[in-house]
């Protein structure tokens, strides 16, 4: 009995252990970026991101004037009772707790004695944060007091054009598709094996090939660059999937609840809002969930549909452009990243407990 | 139901005052009512861009186009109230110098710019050029995009009102060559170039170079003595960084292009350029055995070999700034400013030399790329704008705030606002001859793949030269 619990323990320490190993490493790369996030340019290219942690390191105490002592670089020199040549004074001697240290070449270089000691790194900033936020010119303060005028990103119109394109992206299918689904699952109508079929077909194809011709179809209409037309595209893209996915859900519900219903006198519609609905609720959540995701991180349907122009510009391309002409303004896209970033966690957590249960619609079919 | 509907409530009155809150850019059902809205966004747009963005008191003096064109019409209020959309590649901080300098032409024509570029242009051009939704105008960087769309008839010619005479009088030959494309109706003008990048300069931390005593190298020979100088000095002379994700390895061929200039003649470079020198000649070959003398010998680059392949492109010019620098020397086209450190100073912390002549006998040859703008729509405002490019004042934006150089003849050094520009500008005036990125022009296939690609390869060891140059020219197409 007793031997039993420890080995169920053991287990558990076992699988909890690795599991948190395994969150662990996944999150290192997000903490890095975390933390570049609130680094300055010149910190990201030189140094690496974990010495923003207190760590044990040299430092100096005093600086030599190697020319002053008129030293001979060429050989073995003694500098505060340690006698090594220059190319060893360049890696560093060390003598108990103190090293020394020759910081530059020959000509202009200097000596540093150094000790070990900790180091409470700082040079942390919200700048990042400041420009990829802010719309207007931004003042930034650097650490040698040289003041520098910036223009801000602006984020907050591109994070407002991402929900006008993912909301209504995300209900429309979603509607539609359940009226398909319940239409396909309790209806009987003629042809409706092979409009199902022809349905479930359209979710092999890929949007990629469907591109030009929709831009055609846009352009004869004016809808290109407008959010109507990307509803629509997105509408389109996802029906097919939501479909399939509600259709399994839906007609898995108990028959005698419905046929309970249809005695009673209750019309199609009615059953739809009052019992599917309430019902489907979890496998809905879901297909939200996935669908917003979807739309909020699509850069490609945006950026054909929507196209350039700044006024309708949507996060994954302001993203994007963040960078800067050649990838100078990394240090601004890990901020803009955690931005972009917050909205998806928001839905995520408001409807994840419907997930995992909605996450099994459709995959045990009868 | 009650929860999930109640967020679905939520998420419905959430479109509703969204789309309220949109009203410009939210589309009315009526299909010329859209074009108009967006039009009007666009215009509202431009007259809200806060004008402090433009460097001030930079007046860049009348503008004056060519006799009896569309310019002089626009000028004199013919097309106002006309909006030209340009698309483009450049995202900040290069789309707003370009609308600095087009500030000028919108104030006294009346026509509004509207430019709609973003990184995705080369990937969106082509879709939308086939679904009939091409701009009106479209900054290509380089030159080999375009051949595509003269050689399907897309491009209108520039040359039906731009003379021969006054674009002989704006450019230089290696301009006008590189804009003549064939068409369905024979060579037409594809567009006209504006601003340039020069490739061929090697930056330096000015006051720790100068107080180190070091002098700007004049000849090939003297850069490696005054490399070797710096090895036996303890010091580290070159930074070296090809790593570009995707694109790894084109900083490189720039290397490649720059020596190729200076070892051999123009003739042998246009003929490797177009295929019918191979890489696996001699003259290729020893380019590159000329870039391995300084890429692989010991002590040379800073972090060694295998720091060049590894190390990007931008965060390479960094060690020149630390304390000490750790690397003297890194060549790269003037742009590289954009990534030093925001508190650096030109003709201070750092400055430029001319990439030194190998062989006297090939003189001072410049390796640079330029942008050019082509016309997709044919109306007069698209042409007055055409036009106002062929003028240096549409590129005052870049001129005042440096990070390219105006293609135009009638550009002079004196404009520059920055002083190591201005010395630049001098320096290129003494070029002997102008050469465009050859890897640009090279098709995609080369270009912008096996060359990178076996440049890269040798880069790191993977690959010896040898076989890296004989797999390049299996890659060209036929």
């Amino acid at each position: 009995m007793n031997i039993g619990r420890i080995k169920r323990s053991i287990n558990a320490l076992l699988v909890n252990g690795t599991l948190i190993l395994i969150v662990l490493l996944w999150l290192i790369p997000v903490v890095g970026i975390f933390v570049s996030s609130f680094r300055q340019r010149f910190d990201i290219q030189t140094s690496p991101w974990w010495n923003v942690l207190p760590h044990r390191g040299w430092v100096m105490t005093k600086t030599i004037d190697p020319r002053e002592l008129e030293l001979d670089t060429n050989s073995p020199m003694t500098v505060e009772g340690i006698t090594a040549t220059f190319e060893e004074m360049q890696a560093g001697v060390e003598e108990g707790d103190t090293r020394l240290v020759w910081i530059g070449n020959r000509r202009i270089g200097n000596i540093q004695i150094q000790k070990k000691d900790w180091i409470m790194p700082g040079g942390l900033t919200l700048d990042n944060y400041q420009q990829v936020i802010q719309g207007k010119n931004i003042r930034i303060t650097h650490a040698d007091g040289t003041v520098q005028t910036v223009r801000g990103d602006d984020f907050s119109v591109a994070l407002l054009n991402s929900l006008t394109v993912a909301v209504p992206s995300t209900i429309i299918p979603i509607l539609i598709a359940a009226f398909a689904a319940y239409g396909f699952a309790w209806m009987r109508f003629p042809g409706r094996r092979f409009w199902f079929i022809l349905t479930v077909a359209l979710v092999v194809v890929p949007l990629q090939i469907a591109l030009v011709p929709v831009l055609r179809d846009f352009a004869g209409l004016s809808l290109n660059g407008t959010f109507l037309g990307i509803w629509m595209a997105h509408t389109g893209f996802g029906l097919p999937l939501a479909t399939y996915l509600l259709f399994n859900y839906i007609s898995q519900l108990p028959r005698e609840t419905l046929e309970a219903a249809f005695i009673d006198g209750a019309s199609h519609f009615t059953i739809f809002t009052q019992l599917i609905l309430p019902l489907s609720t979890p496998a809905l959540a879901s297909f939200a969930i996935f669908q917003f995701l979807w739309v909020w991180n699509d850069y490609l349907v945006a950026l054909i549909i929507l196209g350039p122009d700044p006024n309708v510009r949507v996060v994954t391309m302001k993203l994007a452009s963040i960078v800067g002409d050649r990838g100078q303004d990394w240090h601004l896209l890990t901020a803009g990243a955690f931005v972009s970033m917050l909205i998806p966690l928001i839905v995520f957590f408001a409807l994840q407990r419907y997930f995992v249960r909605g996450m099994l619609a459709g995959s045990v079919k009868g | 139901m009650s929860k999930f509907s109640k967020i679905l409530g939520v998420l419905v009155l959430a479109t509703v005052i969204l789309a309220a809150c949109a009203p410009a850019t939210t589309p009315p059902p009526a299909t010329a009512a859209a074009t108009e809205a967006a039009t009007e966004a666009a215009t509202e747009a431009a007259t809200e861009a806060p004008t402090t963005d433009c460097a001030e008191g930079y007046d860049f003096g009348e503008i004056v186009g060519p006799a009896g064109g569309f310019l002089e019409k626009a000028l004199a209020g013919e097309y106002s109230g006309t909006t030209v959309t340009v698309d483009g590649t450049q995202t900040d901080p290069d789309d707003r110098k370009m609308k600095c300098g087009w500030a000028a032409f919108e104030e006294a024509t009346g026509i509004t710019v509207n430019y709609v570029g973003n990184k995705e242009f080369e990937a969106r051009i082509s879709i939308a050029v086939d679904a009939g939704q091409a701009p009106d105008i479209a900054d290509f960087p380089q030159p080999s995009l375009v051949r595509r769309f003269a050689e399907q008839g897309k491009i209108i010619d520039v040359g039906q009102f731009l003379s021969d005479d006054y674009l002989n009088q704006t450019y230089i030959p290696s301009w006008l060559e590189l804009a003549t494309m064939e068409s369905p109706d024979g060579p037409i003008v594809a567009g006209v170039f504006n601003r340039y990048s020069a490739k061929s300069l090697v930056w330096y931390p000015k006051d720790d170079f100068e107080a180190s005593g070091y002098e700007v190298p004049e000849t090939w020979d003297e850069l490696l003595a005054l490399s070797d100088q710096m090895v036996a000095d303890g010091s580290t002379p070159w930074c070296v960084g090809i790593e570009s994700q995707a694109a790894t390895g084109w900083p490189a061929t720039d290397w490649m292009e720059d020596v190729m200039l200076r070892t051999t003649s123009l003739e042998n470079y246009d003929a490797w350029v177009a295929g019918e020198l191979k890489f696996d000649s001699p003259e290729v070959k020893n380019a590159a055995e000329v870039i391995g003398e300084i890429w692989f010998k010991e002590g040379y680059v800073y972090g060694g070999r295998d720091a060049i392949v590894t190390t990007f492109f931008g965060d390479s010019p960094a060690g020149l700034f630390t304390d000490p620098p750790n690397c003297w020397l890194h060549r790269q086209a003037n742009f590289i400013t954009g990534f030093f450190p925001e508190t650096a100073k030109p003709d201070v912390d750092y400055a430029a030399f001319y990439l030194p002549p190998i062989d006297e006998q090939y003189g001072r040859p410049l390796l640079g790329a330029g942008d050019i703008y082509v016309m997709f729509n044919d109306r007069p405002e698209v042409r007055a704008l055409i036009e106002y490019f062929t003028l240096p004042n549409s590129v005052s934006g870049f001129l005042a705030e440096g990070g390219a150089f105006a293609a135009q003849k009638s550009a002079t050094p004196e404009m520059y606002s920055i002083p190591l520009e201005v010395s630049l500008a001098e320096l290129f005036g003494t070029a002997t001859s102008f050469r465009f990125d050859g890897s640009d022009l090279m098709p995609g296939e080369v270009g912008a793949g096996s060359f990178w690609k076996g440049m890269t390869d040798w880069a790191s060891g993977s690959a010896d030269l040898d076989t890296v140059l004989k797999e390049i020219d299996a890659s060209w197409p036929e």
